[in-house]
């Protein structure tokens, strides 16, 4: 056993850990500076290579550098929206057949699905784009771009309540406590913005629990957290000094700041999180400039924020949250998480659907619309699923159920060959019964357009290698997605 | 850590792990070969459907076999069933329908079948024998060391045994101001103040440091700095988390037993024993004393019942129709992990799906330790008295009173709304109101339309919010006014008249509550649910049903009758705690000696706490965290003298400056102790450094969890409605108290503490997370609480005080333990000289106005800034 092989390899790993420990977005530069100082660690190794959050190179080739992550919570509807069911039409108003009957053991929330009555859609479907593609009216707008959507009519999980739901669209695990898929993605790929966090989320109105829950670092380091940017108020917390402290003072304070942290670490070369310390002093300031430039929407052209919709009812918030999804892929953030909150429709699915797909459709077709002018859907990868979708089936009077069991995502951009479906589900949209994709498919298949092998990317916690997938997923999708 | 294992594994017993890995499995390559083929053309029928009762699983159920015998005779393939109908021989060939399998499968299994080995029990047991941790520990003897002069007592011998092994030397001493600021926020995580120093600084006797280490563990704040490492390990926390969050009115009373355990310093083995099953062990039949005050024996059986309220205030799922079934199997799988990391130091989580694959935990010991807690049910224990609860009787008819105060007040606004609905219809069209008396979820969407207007305008009367009481108390006449205003001086009255506190001036808990805790009672012998094995973890895939029992190969030494007769099946915890907390135990004190090493060093002797298992890593001293382990269990696992034995000895008190590059070099880590860690300090000693040093903090101990006010962006980052909500302490003195106090909900962390890396409780915590974060440097540049802070610093410096420069002296050893040197005084009066402006905008300064009338408000305002510098400062959140 040579231990000077051994050495090497505890200073790199250390060395690593510190840094993956330290400063959110240190950015290359103040790294550099960083290591110079840095004399008893001085290495031969590449300097970026050691920077947690530097852009890493991927396991494969990738196709998409960004995701946009457009979350429908609460749940909605696949017979409403990407999945035509004519056969329930045909029956609407009849209790599910005995072939389709539950297993004991397997639930919804609220109905007893074996009682419960079949509900048609109230919403007509168009075929779009040259590929035909079926989708609802409620997304007519996004239907313009037909050509560019793959749609998986398939996903399945078991999961029928929000919480543990949530946690499995967004964390690849029912409990708490779990990486979002945004945080997996930071720690694989690093980030390509000095002055901007690289994980970002917005949702509409105010953030509650299940929006949380989208963009924690669970058991990875915090470093890769997600970082709410908030539509009102300050966009990221304590962003701005108090009324008493102005920018002046702020800058006399900070260079005396760092004058002395400075002079405390000269003696303390070796402990990197002090030198960290002092560049997120100056990181935090930059991105008291660069957040609010980010947010500032009145710089674009007034077409382009009509065509989100801003500044007219219902789309204003959303067509904000979709513009400001396209600026931060613009400056390099890397993984973006919008949320759309409100799809639960218990108790009137239509009303609940229309309200909402008014709030959407517009601003989503326009950021596609926005980001192929660009040149940027090519590597952006767009994603739009819910925690489940809804049953065939009435609760109440015009009400759908929660259901996990069968529903539907749509992708774009990221090298995605559009104007395909994928998967289907039976005769009434029930139960996804060809080329079904489970939660963990979605993530394996989002990991490997961004070239990550989602069986590769691991961190070790409590006891195991833990992955996004946890023990599943398969990214055969993947390579369906991409072909033409 | 994944790294530090990683590299472990590949570069420094890469060849012992992998024999380890095939032991541990127990299985031979042809073993494991052979169940895959059986589960991959079997299993379908003979796996949990175990068709004509043969499950070809595992190798117990083919001895087993089902309606035609065993399906295996271990070395005998030709006479055994399995082999016969692969290769039909007999009339019965399976698989059926001709879908055989290979000859080089069935070869495979023939192999398989005579290979005896594989088919004797696996003697989990024996193979634990090999690795460390399960060995109990046995006293080693002290090193002969060169440098005896270095020895201060037997830790030092060990420690510097290894560096002499890895050709390293200890690190000089840290000088008397180090140390004494290292003390200080150790014991009590708060900084000392320049008297402390002085004091310290003073007294030059050799036994300085031994006083004040004693002095300092007698301090009561001690146990607010230990309990709160405690209260990590067990994933403590106010509320349940999940979707409701719902909040535990009880659970602080479980955190002040942590703090009281600390102070007294409750042996180890009596605390662990409290937690597990502290109702078992000291069962409470002195009711009778029918008398006011508690008898000193029944408040200790009543402490020790509060230790288990350590299970019930863990993560809740709660939500609408979740599965009772899968609530409870939440519940105890919790119990069983927490038991396992907390006490064992085991990752337990593994055998729920299926054997541990790394540590002696077959999936069996694990839904057997589900066993023990199953019989268990959270409930309410009184605090008080039988006389005190019956005086509580006496005054429930004002609580009565109350509520028919309250449902008057409900009547009138019933009453009142009627009309004024009744009036606002009038102004609106016939179709419109018969629109609107249809049931909302009647309506066709064009009568929705049609009432859409009035539907509104009622709405907004009839809103909860403060704009819709205006509203409504607009539409009231005159009367109702007048009515309205009486009934609700009633009802304040009402509730105002409902005693607060008991015949002994005892605070009820809240609203005519009696004082209760919650902790953990036993469920009725007939309604205990059954606990079997589920089939990786899946509560639809029930195997054996199993029975309350300890690991079977950890504890296969204990005679288990020798401590409980099984007929008392129904105290079962008590025998898992009395097992635990056996002086031969060999994880229980290793794992808490090491945790109380890591929580002085930023290390412990074993980097994974919670890991003693394979999977974790080997403890860089082997033999002293034996040796402390023995000594912990001989001090009568007094937590309190291994402090004072740690402290003292000279690897506690090295610099923790790097005095030797190359050291850096070969132990970067500090694996091997050559200097002290350097350490930066956590969210709740951030928060009442802050204070303390601002002269704000209020030390007042335990008590109902208390919430400082938010941000109004903080505010905004919780969900919006109703028990949501941040209810902030009315008590403003309550805004003040250390942050161990400060209500910890698991669905949202005080933002500062959440920027500073607590927890966030849902499993045990041993170790927190060290990041360095932009979010933190944000709240100490630009949070207002920060800005507050330094302004109550700048007031305490003005306060007899009147040159900046003594300002400047007094507020750096405030802050930072020591006097400026020269150089520093000199940039901060030329600092305090930059911030000073002519113009001042007085409304934004109003709290410094009163401060020292003699002193310009312009240099109160510079002097706060200074002040807001000095919390900046990388010194000042570090401890050398």
């Amino acid at each position: 056993m040579s231990f000077t092989g051994c050495n090497n390899h505890i200073e790199v790993h250390s060395r690593r850990e510190f840094l993956e420990k330290s400063g959110f977005g240190l950015g290359a530069m103040a790294l550099a500076h960083l290591l110079d100082k840095d004399k008893i660690f001085a290495q031969k190794r590449s300097i970026a290579s050691l920077n947690p959050l530097t852009a890493k190179v991927s396991h494969f080739p990738a196709k998409a550098k960004s995701i946009i992550y457009l979350f429908m919570q609460g749940g909605p509807s696949q017979v409403d929206t990407f999945d035509p069911k004519p056969m329930l039409a045909k029956y609407d108003g009849h209790p599910l057949p005995p072939s389709m009957h539950l297993e004991k053991g397997i639930n919804l929330q609220n109905i007893q699905a074996n009682r419960a009555k079949l509900m048609q859609s109230p919403f007509s479907f168009s075929r779009y784009g040259k590929s035909g593609l079926a989708i609802s009216e409620l997304f007519h707008k996004l239907g313009n771009h037909a050509d560019d959507l793959a749609v998986i009519r398939s996903c399945y999980h078991d999961l029928f309540i929000h919480g543990p739901a949530l946690n499995m669209m967004y964390s690849g695990s029912n409990l708490n406590g779990h990486p979002s898929i945004g945080s997996w993605v930071l720690y694989g790929l690093g980030s390509e913005t000095d002055n901007l966090p690289a994980f970002m989320a917005m949702t509409e109105g105010i953030v509650g629990t299940r929006s949380r829950k989208s963009f924690r670092s669970g058991f990875l380091p915090a470093i890769y957290q997600g970082t709410l940017l908030r539509s009102e108020g300050s966009p990221i917390m304590n962003l701005s000094p108090p009324v008493q402290i102005d920018q002046n003072d702020q800058r006399v304070l900070l260079n005396q700041v760092n004058q002395w942290n400075q002079r405390h670490m000269d003696t303390r070369q070796d402990d990197t999180r002090l030198a960290a310390r002092i560049s997120n002093y100056e990181l935090a300031f930059r991105m008291q400039t660069a957040a609010p430039e980010l947010m500032d929407i009145s710089r674009e052209p007034r077409h382009v924020r009509r065509s989100y919709g801003i500044g007219e009812n219902p789309t204003d918030e959303f067509g904000r949250m979709c513009l400001l999804g396209r600026r931060m892929v613009e400056r390099g953030v890397r993984f973006v998480q919008l949320i759309s909150t409100d799809w639960d429709g218990h108790a009137e699915c239509e009303t609940n659907h229309r309200t909402n797909g008014a709030k959407v459709d517009k601003p989503i077709a326009a950021l596609l619309s926005d980001l192929k002018q660009r040149g940027l859907l090519e590597s952006t990868l767009v994603v739009s699923v819910g925690e489940f979708g809804r049953t065939p089936m009435v609760q109440g009077v015009r009400g759908r159920d929660h259901h996990p069991y069968g529903f539907s995502a749509w992708m774009a951009g990221g090298g995605i060959q559009g104007g395909k479906v994928i998967g289907s589900t039976d005769d009434i949209g029930f139960h996804s019964v060809e080329d079904k994709v489970h939660a963990h498919d979605l993530h394996a298949t989002m990991l490997t357009l961004l070239g990550l092998d989602h069986e590769k990317l691991t961190y070790f916690y409590q006891g195991r290698d833990r992955r996004l997938t946890d023990v599943g997923g398969n990214n055969n999708l993947a390579e369906r997605l991409i072909r033409a | 850590m994944r790294h530090l294992t990683i590299f472990k594994f590949i570069f420094l017993i890469s060849f012992l792990t992998l024999v380890i890995e095939i032991t541990a499995e127990g299985q031979s390559q042809t073993a494991v070969e052979a169940k895959s083929i059986l589960v991959k053309h079997c299993s379908m029928c003979h796996g949990s459907n175990q068709s004509s009762g043969l499950d070809l699983r595992e190798s117990q159920t083919l001895l087993k076999g089902g309606l035609r015998g065993p399906a295996v005779i271990p070395g005998k393939s030709s006479e055994s069933l399995l082999f016969q109908v692969l290769t039909g021989v007999g009339k019965l060939k399976m698989p059926p329908n001709n879908q055989l399998l290979s000859p080089n499968e069935i070869e495979t299994i023939r192999l398989w079948i005579d290979e005896e080995s594989s088919w004797k029990e696996p003697s989990l047991a024996k193979k634990e024998k090999l690795w460390w941790a399960f060995r109990k520990p046995l006293r080693p003897k002290v090193p002969n060391v060169n440098n005896s002069s270095w020895i201060k007592n037997p830790i030092d011998a060990f420690v510097l045994a290894r560096l002499t092994e890895k050709k390293l030397t200890p690190a000089p001493p840290a000088n008397k101001q180090t140390l004494v600021r290292r003390a200080y926020f150790d014991l009590l995580g708060l900084p000392p103040t320049p008297e402390q120093v002085e004091q310290f600084l003073l007294d030059t006797s050799p036994h300085a440091f031994s006083r004040l280490i004693d002095k300092l563990l007698k301090s009561p704040h001690y146990g607010e700095r230990w309990g709160r490492h405690w209260l990590d390990v067990v994933r403590y926390a106010d509320t349940g988390g999940f979707e409701t969050d719902m909040y535990f009115r009880n659970a602080w009373r479980y955190r002040d037993y942590v703090v009281k355990s600390f102070n007294d310093d409750k042996p180890y083995d009596r605390f662990l024993q409290e937690q597990i099953a502290g109702d078992e062990l000291w069962p409470d039949n002195l009711d009778l004393e029918n008398i006011y005050t508690l008898s000193q024996k029944k408040l200790e059986h009543l402490e020790a019942k509060i230790g288990t309220g350590l299970y019930t205030l863990g993560p809740e799922v709660h939500e609408s129709n979740m599965d009772s079934e899968k609530l409870l199997n939440e519940k105890l799988t919790d119990a069983v992990d927490i038991t396992g990391a907390a006490f064992m130091g085991l990752t337990m989580g593994c055998a729920r799906c299926h054997d541990h694959k790394f540590d002696p935990l077959s999936q069996r010991d694990y839904y057997s330790l589900q066993a023990i807690f199953a019989e268990s049910k959270e409930v309410l224990t009184p605090l008080s008295a039988g006389m005190a609860i019956a005086d509580h009787k006496q005054f429930y008819p004002l609580v009565i009173a109350a509520d028919e105060v309250r449902k008057s007040f409900r009547a009138f606004e019933k009453k009142a709304q009627e009309r004024i609905i009744k009036l606002k219809k009038k102004e609106f069209p016939f179709d419109v109101v018969t629109a609107y008396e249809i049931p909302e979820e009647k309506q066709t969407p064009s009568q929705q339309a049609l009432a859409k207007p009035l539907k509104i305008l009622i709405d907004s009367i009839l809103a909860k919010t403060p704009e819709g009481q205006e509203k409504f108390n607009k539409e009231l006449s005159i009367e109702e006014k007048r009515e309205k205003q009486k009934l609700l001086v009633a009802l304040g009255k009402a509730i105002l008249e409902i005693p607060e506190k008991d015949a002994q001036g005892k605070n009820f808990d809240g609203i005519m509550e009696v004082r209760t805790a919650s902790v953990l009672g036993h469920i009725d012998p007939e309604l205990i649910p059954k606990i079997y094995v589920l089939n990786r973890g899946d509560l639809g895939k029930q195997n054996q049903l199993v029975h309350p029992s300890l690991p079977k190969a950890l504890a296969q030494d204990i005679e288990l009758n020798e401590i409980l007769p099984k007929s008392s099946h129904r105290r079962s915890r008590k025998r898992l705690a009395l097992w635990l907390s056996r002086t031969d135990h060999p994880l229980t004190s290793r794992v808490m000696i090491n945790r109380i090493w890591l929580w002085h060093f930023g290390r412990g002797i074993v980097g994974t706490p919670n890991d003693f298992g394979r999977k974790g890593e080997r403890p860089s001293h082997e033999k002293l965290l034996n040796w402390l382990a023995t000594e912990f269990v001989s001090s009568g696992w007094s937590i309190k003298s291994m402090h004072r034995m740690i402290m003292l000895s000279n690897t506690y008190q090295m610099s923790s400056q790097v005095f030797e590059p190359l050291y850096a070099k070969i132990d970067p880590e500090n694996r091997y102790l050559w200097r002290m860690n350097r350490r930066r300090l956590e969210g709740e000693a951030l928060w009442d450094s802050m204070h303390s040093v601002a002269g704000t903090l209020n030390l007042n101990m335990g008590g109902r969890a208390v919430t400082p006010p938010l941000s109004p962006d903080e505010f905004s980052a919780l969900s919006g409605n109703g028990p949501y909500k941040w209810h902030v302490s009315s008590d403003l003195a309550d805004h003040r108290r250390r942050g161990i106090y400060i209500l910890v909900r698991r669905n949202f962390t005080y933002p500062m503490f959440e920027a500073f890396d607590n927890p966030d409780n849902s499993v045990s915590c041993p170790k927190r997370e060290v990041t360095t974060v932009t979010p933190q440097v944000l709240w100490f540049m630009n949070h207002q609480q920060s800005l507050n802070q330094a302004q109550e610093f700048a007031k305490r410096l003005l306060k007899g005080n009147n040159t900046p420069s003594k300002w400047i002296e007094k507020g750096w050893y405030l802050a930072l333990g020591r006097l400026p040197t020269k150089q520093e005084k000199n940039e901060s009066l030329l600092l305090l000289q930059a911030f000073e402006k002519k113009e001042i905008k007085a409304e934004n300064w109003l709290n410094l106005a009163s401060a020292n009338n003699s002193i310009p408000l312009s240099k109160a305002v510079a002097l706060t800034k200074f002040c807001l510098s000095l919390f900046n400062l990388s010194e000042f959140m570090y401890v050398d």
